[in-house]
């Protein structure tokens, strides 16, 4: 089969992936995590760069168990829907804990991780998940 | 190094204004590498090591150290001009790991970037080079990193100890806010093989009993005797950190110094995480940070096997106080744990070969 | 004012068929449509979904064309990933209406097999967002999985609720020779499978499959120059899309692509959906049998679950659902899928469906969807 992670395509995401700078619509709030010059949701043409909080809260999740190609030895690992402050829902890899400790509502923050590698000799990808607070509010 | 006048190699105007640890959470027991190779338990060289998860490596350990010591210094990124991170296990053998953390951390474009490797001391070594940077005026800040996932051989006496951890200084000019000024760097080194991995190898070799004597001992005590020659003398450091390759070697070296245990004590890590290679010392640094008073004084000496020991003079400032608070202390990283078993330490680590 | 219709309708079983090439698939479906003189067609349209990426061979129009023997006829390959053969038919639906075709034959064909279990999951997720998603090993049984959370969560419903679905689509194909699955299950089955994401079970999913169908659709003007022997109005077809993620929609569980869709080729013969005895939905996950029958307004919000066990889509119910086993049991070859739905209510329309035959039925309706609702298309047929 062809590559999974193509080098430009990641580079090209890697503000995305690292930081959560995304771009969201002046009019209507809408994020998107791709450079766009029309919002998906309201079509204005008043886009701005903006950067999701480290901080959100578990809306639910699931466990893959039958894993896609480049994360077959990560397999069973956890993915959930998480929801930030201003109502942006983003679907994420969760880390750092077992399903059993998941609840709806938990706060979680996010962390950079080693999302997969392209076999050995291969890129190694980089990006957010999220897990259970440990850090202290300040 | 030896000292050109007398107020080289004391230091002025350089401080920590931020340090950060990261420990992985998952922990394997001493006692259940030792069950696997049929091994007594009753003479292991720690309790138990840290390992990262599939999902960690190198780059991602230095990026969490890193962002807790930004936090800490609450200083915007854009303001690192250098970011170094020291390790002996580098995801790539070529494309830096600097740039990533430095990507993830958002300090912009107009910064150095260096992947520094010198076994255990590779992070120290960091916090040497950024000083000098700092000191020059080159930069205004610069982040320091020692970080690793180390590997031991399966049933070799390092898979007991060879963990995963980070820890990050940010450093900058003395002043206001800051939490340690750094008064004194040097270092000692020599050809000393005790410890290496050629390329393309996965397992470091090393010389067993060799790493003792001739290799910690002799440079840990001679970069410690460096500062004391130096002018420091041994009352003025209210702690002492030693690079931790096991519990034992901090305070065997301690005692031939006649540096009292109770000195060393608070910087020691190893027995619950294991020696995480280039974070090792700086991780008993972070740990003596999160509990000392402005005022004090911290000797830390580390140790890299090839071979060299850096020796630092800390002195606590008021910053401290402020600041400790903002990120994870040392021990909250080392009581957020989950015990593996030694099938799950394969496939955490990418043991299990196909 | 010109109509459209299908004069003519070919299925191979669904199964894994090693020793069979999309080429030898498309040959051997388009051999059942004999009955269908003269053989003239204006275009094709072939439904494909990853021909490129498992057997490397794109350009499946010209393929296919010189397969059959039809090397000159305007020919184009379809991709809307699951409802790529629902899209081609509209397609062909539109070109026959435009006026500039008399006579389109829609092929739809897809080799799964080929792939391995690791590769399928990756393909199965191609229609979600790969730099949102699939780059962070998110699969759309994932995504599935956590709709179906929510959905038992909402509406306080043992997940038999939705479970059930797929007892009744075996219970369906076990009649259905074409069908891949022809094993009769149970609730306990199904909740006892391997769990794939959970609540998500094995048995509430589909596995890789290979097939291939076909129809001839046709105008009423070119209608009485060709001979068949059944005939099958193409009423309406229409099609909507959605916010690709389901969780960025204002209603996760609302798959309103599947609604407009619906309604809006119901309004073109002016149908109300009381007159549907056989709908043909996509349940490539249990959920989404759930979700189509409650957007569509079979069910009230949560009660789809209920409405199955009372029989409501079953053989004497108000409205058949997936009469040969659907996406869950009859299978799932991706880009054919949607030729597969139109083929078997076409079955249904001309008493053609043997063991699995609804009585009565005047109109039949499918409903086709790309990824989780993100495409949709839905097409109406009434007796000839």
């Amino acid at each position: 089969m062809h590559a999974v992670f193509r080098p430009p395509v990641n580079w090209r995401h890697r503000r995305f992936r690292y930081r959560l700078v995304v771009w969201r619509c002046l009019n209507c709030g809408a994020v998107h995590h791709y450079a766009t010059s029309i919002c998906r949701r309201c079509r204005s043409n008043r886009v701005a760069e903006d950067k999701l909080p480290d901080r959100a809260r578990l809306i639910t999740y699931t466990v893959v168990k039958n894993p896609p190609v480049a994360f077959e030895k990560q397999a069973p690992y956890i993915v959930g829907l998480v929801e930030f402050e201003d109502g942006t829902r983003l679907v994420a890899g969760i880390t750092d804990c077992d399903p059993e400790e998941l609840k709806p509502g938990i706060e979680l923050e996010k962390v950079v991780r080693k999302i997969a590698e392209d076999g050995e000799s291969g890129l190694i990808v980089y990006g957010y998940k999220f897990r259970p607070v440990i850090t202290r509010s300040h | 190094m030896g000292a050109i006048g007398d107020e080289l190699p004391r230091l002025s105007g350089v401080a920590v204004h931020g340090y950060g640890a990261y420990i992985p959470m998952f922990r394997v027991k001493a006692s259940e590498i030792a069950r696997v190779w049929g091994v007594p338990d009753s003479e292991l060289p720690v309790l138990e090591k840290s390992v990262n998860s599939l999902d960690e490596d190198t780059v991602t350990i230095a990026a969490e150290a890193a962002s807790y010591a930004i936090a800490r210094a609450g200083i915007e990124p854009d303001r690192i001009g250098a970011v170094y991170v020291g390790s002996e296990s580098h995801p790539y053998a070529v494309k830096p790991t600097g740039t990533i953390v430095a990507d993830v951390l958002g300090i912009n474009s107009r910064h150095l970037s260096a992947d520094l490797e010198f076994a255990c001391k590779a992070g120290t070594e960091a916090v040497e080079l950024v000083s000098g940077l700092v000191a020059s005026g080159m930069i205004e800040y610069g982040l320091a990193i020692g970080a690793d996932t180390a590997q031991g051989r399966p049933r070799d006496a390092l898979e007991y100890t060879a963990a995963a951890g980070g820890v990050a200084l940010l450093i900058g000019k003395s002043g206001d806010g800051a939490i340690a000024d750094l008064e004194y760097a040097a270092s000692y080194v020599t050809d000393t093989p005790d410890f290496w991995r050629r390329s393309h190898e996965r397992y470091p070799m090393h010389g067993s009993r060799f790493t003792g004597a001739p290799a910690y001992f002799h440079h840990i005590i001679s970069a410690a005797k460096m500062v004391l020659e130096d002018g420091y003398s041994l009352d003025e450091f209210d702690y002492v950190v030693f690079h931790q390759p096991n519990t034992k070697f901090p305070y065997a070296a301690a005692k031939m110094l006649g540096i009292p245990a109770k000195k060393v004590e608070p910087g020691v890590v190893c027995n619950l995480i294991g020696n995480t290679y280039a974070a090792s010392s700086m991780m008993g640094l972070a740990k003596v940070l999160d509990q000392s008073k402005p005022g004090e004084r911290i000797l830390m000496v580390s140790y890299g096997s090839g071979a060299g020991s850096d020796a630092f003079v800390f002195r606590v400032r008021e910053g401290i106080l402020d600041k400790r608070g903002k990120a994870p202390l040392v021990s909250e990283l080392i009581e957020r744990k989950r015990h593996i078993d030694y099938a799950l330490y394969l496939k955490a680590r990418g043991k299990i070969r196909e | 004012m010109r109509k459209v219709y299908i004069v003519g309708a070919s299925l191979l079983k669904v199964d894994e068929q090693w020793n069979q090439s999309i080429d030898s698939l498309v040959t051997q479906v388009v051999d059942g449509l004999s009955e269908v003189r003269p053989w003239k067609i204006d275009a094709i349209y072939v439904a494909n979904a990853l021909g490129e990426i498992l057997q490397s061979q794109a350009n499946l129009g010209a393929i296919v064309a010189e397969d059959i023997g039809l090397a000159g006829v305007p020919a184009l390959r379809v991709e809307a990933g699951g409802a790529s053969g629902a899209a081609a038919l509209l397609a062909g639906y539109q070109a026959i209406l435009s006026g500039l075709a008399d006579t389109v034959l829609v092929i739809g064909v897809e080799k799964l097999s080929d792939a391995t279990p690791e590769e399928s999951v990756f393909l199965s997720s191609l229609s979600e967002r790969y730099d949102l998603l699939g780059f962070q090993g998110v699969t759309e049984a994932a995504l599935a999985a956590m709709m179906y959370r929510l959905y038992l969560e909402r509406y306080e419903l043992p997940q038999e609720m939705v479970a059930q679905f797929p007892v009744l689509m075996h219970e369906h194909a076990s009649k259905a020779p074409h069908a891949q699955y022809q094993f009769k299950t149970t609730l306990e089955n199904v909740l006892s499978s391997p769990v794939v994401s959970p609540p998500l079970r094995r048995l509430e999913t589909t596995a890789p499959a290979d097939g291939a169908a076909a129809v001839i659709l046709c105008s009423s003007d070119a209608l009485p120059t060709i001979q068949h022997e059944q005939v099958v109005e193409l009423a309406g077809a229409a099609s909507s899309t959605d916010i690709v993620s389901p969780f960025d929609r204002e209603d996760p569980l609302k798959l309103s692509a599947a609604a407009r869709a619906f309604y809006e080729a119901l309004a073109r013969p002016g149908l109300s959906r009381e007159q549907i005895k056989v709908l043909e939905i996509h349940d490539s996950y249990s959920i989404l049998a759930n979700l189509i029958l409650e957007s569509i307004g079979y069910s009230a919000e949560g009660a789809s679950g209920l409405d199955a066990k009372n029989g409501m889509f079953d053989y004497g119910g108000k409205v058949v659902i997936n009469t040969f086993g659907g996406l869950k049991a009859r299978g799932h070859p991706l880009g054919a899928t949607g030729v597969y739905q139109a083929a078997e209510i076409f079955l249904q329309l001309t008493g053609r469906a043997g063991a699995c035959q609804v009585d009565g039925a005047k109109y039949g309706a499918m409903i086709s969807l790309a990824g989780l609702g993100s495409s949709a298309y839905a097409l109406v047929m009434k007796e000839g």
